[in-house]
């Protein structure tokens, strides 16, 4: 029964996972019009007195930082945060079982000092109300707090892989050794 | 602490996390907590390295890496890429290896208009690998030459592996794509002319087999209807960036734009290869881009903590003339190619490589074409290539690893030829970038 549950928790949350993803791949065709457009509007003239979109290259920066966290910890669930694993294959199968649980306590502590800190800039900046000026200007704080946000989804993805780690064959997982 | 406690630390700490399978992106972000608790003053510094870490990523010059690799994803899921396919098949008359031939070149074209090795070598494993061996082709003939070719699609233009040499080296983003033009294009002439003399001398590697020859306009017409359109994207690509029109983001940008609009005008284009498109194209850089933000981090720490500069000097001091230091640093990139992947061999390297290449004066460019023709051997390098392990993904259970592993040799010989003759000829280059000034 408990393991049903725990089971549903993780398939639920694997579908979260996978919309924020989708999210990031919204952000990522939009990103992708509002550079055309600007290129577009600075070449043609056809809106007077419109030279371009002024925030097109700050968005697009902003952008590419909302789709890596809105990405990352999908791709935690879909096993593609690349890594090597020649070792692990090298080594008896079992001992390479126990350093998937060391690797999955080191991502652990990463992620919850990372969430951590992360927590304490946003506060901080926001006590002192710091902001970014470039062509916008917008509180420091909405740009810190997407960090400490997709940190915390990864630790607690990484509970999930314990998880499963824990139900598994005892060996090596079989995650992306590669990237593009 | 000394420079040289500093970097055991630093570097020693995150290849040893790599190697007990910690992803890339962790390792990385490991040592910095512990870097920054050493070197950047605890409490405070953690809280900046978690300021960096949004630092890392919010840059304009890492966009064009997402749109570069949507170019290929969208072409790879619309079907786009068949017609490629097609429209050079039928230009090609008999000659040896015939289909092993139009790989490659249908794969030279596909490169042009696609940002990324996967879905090159995929698009043509999957296509062209099944009708090679159905034809006799031995599979050492019949796959060689398609992850030569996958890996070559990082030399020329548009490449998102390229863009992040750039943005993480310093060296100019639109001339080191401009540079791999002219080495990607002899690579690939190489090619053609041994798999033609390689059947010459061996013909029952490649059967000689029938094919449809088309005449008169029927010969052209998929050439004329698809290939030249999807072709025009890379001029319009490349040439915005050549004369200054536009930056590598915005060329990026109005290419992916233009592949979109060019598969709804072949109503290649729905909502659902669209999403796929898409979401290839997260997995890709979103990988990619989380690595960037743990490793930025690390290489500001390296240099913090005293140990790049200490190791820049140590190699400068050794009074060995730059050609040998350069030498050296190429035999290290292709010695790591066979454990490392691509982004990791830039983010251990590029910290200590930069300011020793930029100490000793030689051509950015040139250095940055040669580091390229290093990753592009990782790609190709047993065990771990990731286009071995692409092209074992889509090929039929007959292909075995051995078969891989040694249909890729030969390539990667050719491609260890290209790489000394660069060493020794900048000039091929650095003319074409030059020429832009």
């Amino acid at each position: 029964m408990q393991q049903r549950i725990s089971e549903q928790c993780a398939e639920q949350y694997g579908r979260f996972l996978a919309g924020l993803s989708l999210a990031g791949c919204a952000v990522l065709l939009l990103t992708m019009l509002v550079i055309c457009a600007d290129v577009f509007l600075r070449n043609v003239r056809i809106v007077p007195g419109l030279l371009g979109v002024p925030w097109a290259n700050e968005v697009t920066e902003y952008a590419l930082y909302l789709i890596t966290m809105l990405t990352a910890p999908w791709l935690l669930r879909q096993g593609q945060h690349i890594r090597i694993d020649v070792l692990l294959r090298a080594i008896p199968r079992r001992l390479a079982w126990y350093c998937e649980w060391a690797v999955d306590l080191i991502a652990l502590a990463c992620c919850v000092t990372i969430a951590f800190y992360g927590v304490k800039a946003v506060l901080s900046s926001h006590a002192i109300d710091g902001m970014v000026v470039k062509v916008l200007s917008i509180p420091e704080w909405w740009l810190l707090a997407p960090l400490p946000v997709a940190f915390m989804l990864l630790a607690i993805e990484i509970l999930f892989r314990m998880q499963r780690l824990h139900a598994a064959v005892r060996g090596p997982r079989t995650d992306a050794v590669s990237a593009a | 602490m000394t420079w040289q406690t500093a970097a055991w630390l630093l570097l020693g700490g995150s290849t040893a996390l790599m190697f007990l399978g910690l992803p890339v992106a962790f390792a990385f972000l490991a040592i910095n907590l512990i870097g920054a608790a050493i070197f950047l003053g605890g409490d405070a510094g953690m809280m900046q390295l978690a300021r960096n870490s949004v630092q890392s990523v919010t840059s304009f010059a890492l966009t064009p890496i997402p749109l570069f690799i949507l170019m290929g994803e969208v072409l790879f899921h619309t079907g786009l890429a068949v017609k490629v396919i097609d429209g050079v098949e039928r230009l090609i008359r008999d000659v040896p290896g015939r289909l092993a031939v139009i790989a490659v070149v249908a794969g030279t074209v596909f490169s042009a208009i696609s940002g990324s090795t996967i879905a090159t070598t995929a698009m043509l494993g999957s296509l062209m690998l099944p009708v090679m061996l159905a034809r006799g082709y031995h599979p050492t003939i019949a796959t060689g030459p398609i992850m030569a070719i996958g890996a070559v699609d990082m030399l020329i233009p548009p490449s998102a592996l390229t863009v992040l040499l750039g943005s993480l080296s310093g060296i100019s983003i639109s001339k080191l794509l401009v540079g791999g033009i002219v080495p990607g294009l002899i690579l690939s002439a190489i090619f053609i002319a041994y798999i033609v003399m390689r059947v010459r001398y061996e013909p029952a590697l490649a059967p000689k087999t029938d094919f449809d020859e088309y005449h008169g306009w029927r010969r052209f017409q998929p050439f004329f209807q698809y290939v030249l359109p999807l072709v025009s994207i890379f001029v319009v690509v490349v040439g915005a960036m050549i004369v200054g029109w536009a930056t590598p983001t915005e060329c990026a940008a109005l290419g992916a734009f233009a592949t979109i609009v060019l598969a709804f005008l072949y109503r290649s284009l729905s909502i659902k290869n669209l999403i796929q498109s898409l979401r290839g194209t997260a997995g890709i850089s979103g990988m990619i881009l989380f690595i960037i933000v743990g490793a930025t981090t690390f290489s500001q720490i390296l240099s913090f903590s005293g140990a790049s500069n200490g190791l820049a000097q140590l190699l400068t001091g050794m009074g060995l003339p730059p050609l040998a230091v350069i030498a050296g640093m190429m035999l290290l990139l292709i010695f790591l190619g066979v454990f490392v992947e691509q982004v990791s061999m830039m983010m251990i390297t590029l910290p200590i490589f930069m300011p020793v290449v930029q100490q000793m004066g030689v051509d950015l460019v040139w250095f940055g074409v040669m580091f390229l023709i290093c990753m592009q051997l990782g790609l190709l390098m047993p065990p771990h290539g990731l286009l071995l392990m692409t092209m074992k993904g889509v090929a039929p259970p007959q292909v075995t690893m051995l078969h891989i592993f040694r249909a890729v040799m030969p390539f990667l010989l050719i491609s260890i030829v290209v790489l000394v003759l660069v060493f020794f000829a900048p000039g091929v280059a650095t003319w074409l970038p030059n020429l832009i000034g």
